[in-house]
């Protein structure tokens, strides 16, 4: 036998006896453990919880919101606006006009569509329902297929539709199952802002997105938006890849386009902007990096106050088990051997509060699954990282108390009662 | 052994405590040699410094000057591991308060001291219930001390203060919480000990417990007041 053999076997078995006198220590004062350790399942619980929402929204956002508007670039006059500057400055420029729409689909080569749209917010009424908030979409030709909108009932708006910019419109599924529950709609008229509107066709519902329907609209030809609320509007211009066509290629073609329609000097910046699907996804990503931040501060202070808890239901520990720890160091335990056992006892209560709290997480991801339609998935990672740092909690916390128990004088202790 | 049989060697040892500004002279110059083999009794009233000699004796103290030699080897200059070792390989004590881990069975407590000096855990259950059964506590093993009464409990504590084998087994009034009957089993237990050739030291007050040994060492205000053999009557029966 090798004294490395010796000496490694000697700490494996000292190991596997220090976590059994923890546990059972710890199955003696059940109640004292898990209110010890609330800090460690709070941490935990949080870190799980929110690891696994932050990780269904995401998934869920960019699975909708990417669905909708993949390979396609907007282009409007303010782009992805993030403080005051930025609208102030972007407030200046020239309003987007169908002008530059129909430049840009005579001249790019690499788009399929180019739409131009406008939108507002109304009411709209049919009868005596009315419905308030809806959205009111302008477009031009070609907006089913930059905007994945399909025809469920009736037909699309046409050519004619919008060459002669007829008062005719298509509505989203919820509104037509709110103002004609029993009615087929194709035929009706509904009133918006004071005009009557002709309903020729329905759309297939599309669902929700961040709690937003998105079956909650009017979408009816550009020239007949501009006669119902004026033309002086910058608007949305979208252009839709040819296939094959990254939107990288596609942006910079349109930015060329564009720079010598609205004849901006070299060198000077832009004066329209582009964004696509993963700007937004990109500015969502960081506002949920944000709230991730948050808990992680959360976390923090979860974890400090558990610790102190922890380290000072171990202070009393030791103060209980005084005879214990006299008994053990006249048999022969050395300092080591009692700051192992009691830096065991402090690392098994907290890594027992950390699964207390791996548990209280998946159940709240797991609920959030089931109630919501966002894939909360659980992410092993959160759960290594976050078991692996209540334990170092119980061990940071635990030197303390288990330094007090190695020091103390064995006949002192011994003789306690 | 290369100390003639000699495993005690207490050369003018003085213990000296200081109770705020006075001190206290617990072991005022006491030297005592114990050979191998040897069974004695520790007598003394209550301030006479018998439990300071057992503390120094046992290792579980240092002397504040003087010399302690156990099996040759000065425990004066030990730190607290070293003391730790040598109170697992060379010492078992039995205390009149058992002093039994509350929570683990028979069979964990007399299994603690081999815990400590690192024996495997098959081999380690295995001595500690052959242990017990030398006791008479083979059918007891995973009874708690709470289920255990006073006799049976003090035999576990025989069987922990044996298992690693000590030179030395250290009785600090190992009869005193218990009935007499009890206590002339458990010290028939002792005398049975001795015979198979341990080193036995008995800390009493009680003179007919005392008389159970083959010397008497009577303390009095730290100091020796005699060191006498015991006439032997014949081996004494047990209960």
């Amino acid at each position: 036998m090798t004294p490395i053999g010796r000496s490694r076997r000697e700490a494996w078995a000292a190991l596997g006896e220090n976590l059994r006198i923890a546990v059972r220590a710890l199955r003696a004062h059940k109640l004292r453990t898990v209110l010890t350790v609330i800090g460690n399942v709070v941490a935990v619980m949080s870190v799980i919880a929110v690891v696994s929402i932050i990780d269904g929204v995401n998934k869920y956002v960019s699975e909708r919101i990417l669905d909708q508007g993949l390979n396609v670039v907007y282009i409007d006059k303010f782009g992805l606006i993030t403080d005051d500057e930025a609208y102030r400055e972007a407030a200046k420029r020239r309003d987007l006009t169908s002008y530059e729409a129909d430049v840009l689909a005579s001249r790019m080569q690499l788009a399929s569509h180019v739409v131009a749209q406008a939108e507002a917010n109304k009411a709209i009424r049919y009868r005596g329902t009315e419905l308030k908030n809806i959205r009111i979409l302008g477009t031009t030709e070609g907006y089913p297929a930059v905007g994945k909108y399909e025809t469920d009932q009736g037909r699309e708006l046409e050519d004619t539709d919008f060459q002669r910019r007829r008062p005719v419109c298509v509505i989203g599924s919820e509104v037509a199952e709110t103002l004609f529950p029993r009615i087929d709609p194709v035929g009706q008229s509904i009133k918006v802002s004071g005009y009557e509107l002709l309903v020729v066709g329905t759309l297939v519902a599309r669902g929700n997105v961040l709690g937003q329907s998105q079956d909650n609209l009017v979408v009816i030809p550009l020239g007949q938006f501009e006669k119902m609320y004026g033309a002086h509007r910058s608007l949305t211009i979208i252009v839709g890849a040819a296939s094959g066509v990254t939107l990288d290629r596609l942006e910079d073609e349109a930015r060329v386009v564009l720079r010598a329609a609205r004849h901006v000097p070299l060198g000077a910046p832009d004066d329209f902007a582009f964004s696509t699907a993963e700007t937004y996804m990109a500015l969502y990503q960081t506002l949920t990096g944000g709230i991730f931040a948050g808990t992680i501060g959360l976390v923090a202070i979860s974890l400090v106050v558990g610790g102190i808890v922890i380290m000072n239901i171990m202070l009393v520990a030791v103060t209980e088990r005084t005879r214990e720890i006299g008994i053990r160091k006249a048999v022969g335990a050395k300092r080591s051997d009692l700051v192992s056992q009691f830096l065991s006892e402090a690392v098994v209560l907290a890594f027992f509060g950390g699964l207390l709290g791996v548990l209280a997480g998946v159940a709240i991801a797991l609920l959030i699954r089931t109630i919501t339609p966002l894939p909360a998935t659980i992410q092993p990672w959160s759960v290594a990282i976050s078991l692996t740092v209540a334990s170092a909690v119980g061990l940071f916390f635990g030197v303390y108390p288990a330094t007090r128990a190695a020091r103390l004088d064995p006949i002192v202790a011994l003789r306690q009662e | 052994m290369s100390t003639n049989g000699v495993l005690i060697d207490i050369a003018d040892v003085r213990k000296v405590y200081e109770m705020g500004t006075t001190e206290v002279n617990a072991l005022d110059g006491v030297s005592l040699r114990i050979l191998a083999g040897e069974y004695v009794a520790v007598m003394g009233p209550s301030g006479s410094g018998k439990s300071t000699l057992m503390n120094i004796v046992g290792c579980l103290d240092t002397p504040t000057s003087g010399s302690y030699k156990l099996r040759g080897t000065e425990i004066r200059e030990r730190d607290d591991d070293e003391l730790a070792r040598i109170r697992n390989q060379e010492i078992g004590f039995v205390f009149q308060t058992f002093n039994l881990l509350p929570r683990a069975d028979a069979l964990h407590n007399v299994e603690l001291p081999l815990i400590y000096s690192g024996t495997p855990a098959t081999e380690r259950r295995e001595r500690a219930k052959a242990m017990l059964a030398m006791v008479g506590l083979g059918d007891r093993t995973h009874h708690r001390p709470n289920e255990l009464s006073g006799g049976q409990r003090q035999r576990v504590a025989i069987a922990r203060a044996l298992v690693n084998n000590p030179s030395l087994v250290l009785a600090d009034e190992p009869t005193g919480n218990l009935d007499s009957r009890t206590g002339l089993e458990i010290l028939a237990l002792l005398d049975e000990i001795n015979a198979k050739g341990n080193t036995v030291v008995l800390v009493t007050h009680e003179e007919d417990v005392a008389v159970r040994a083959h010397r008497i060492v009577r303390l009095r205000d730290g100091k020796i007041e005699s060191d006498k053999p015991v006439a032997k009557a014949g081996a004494t029966p047990g209960a």
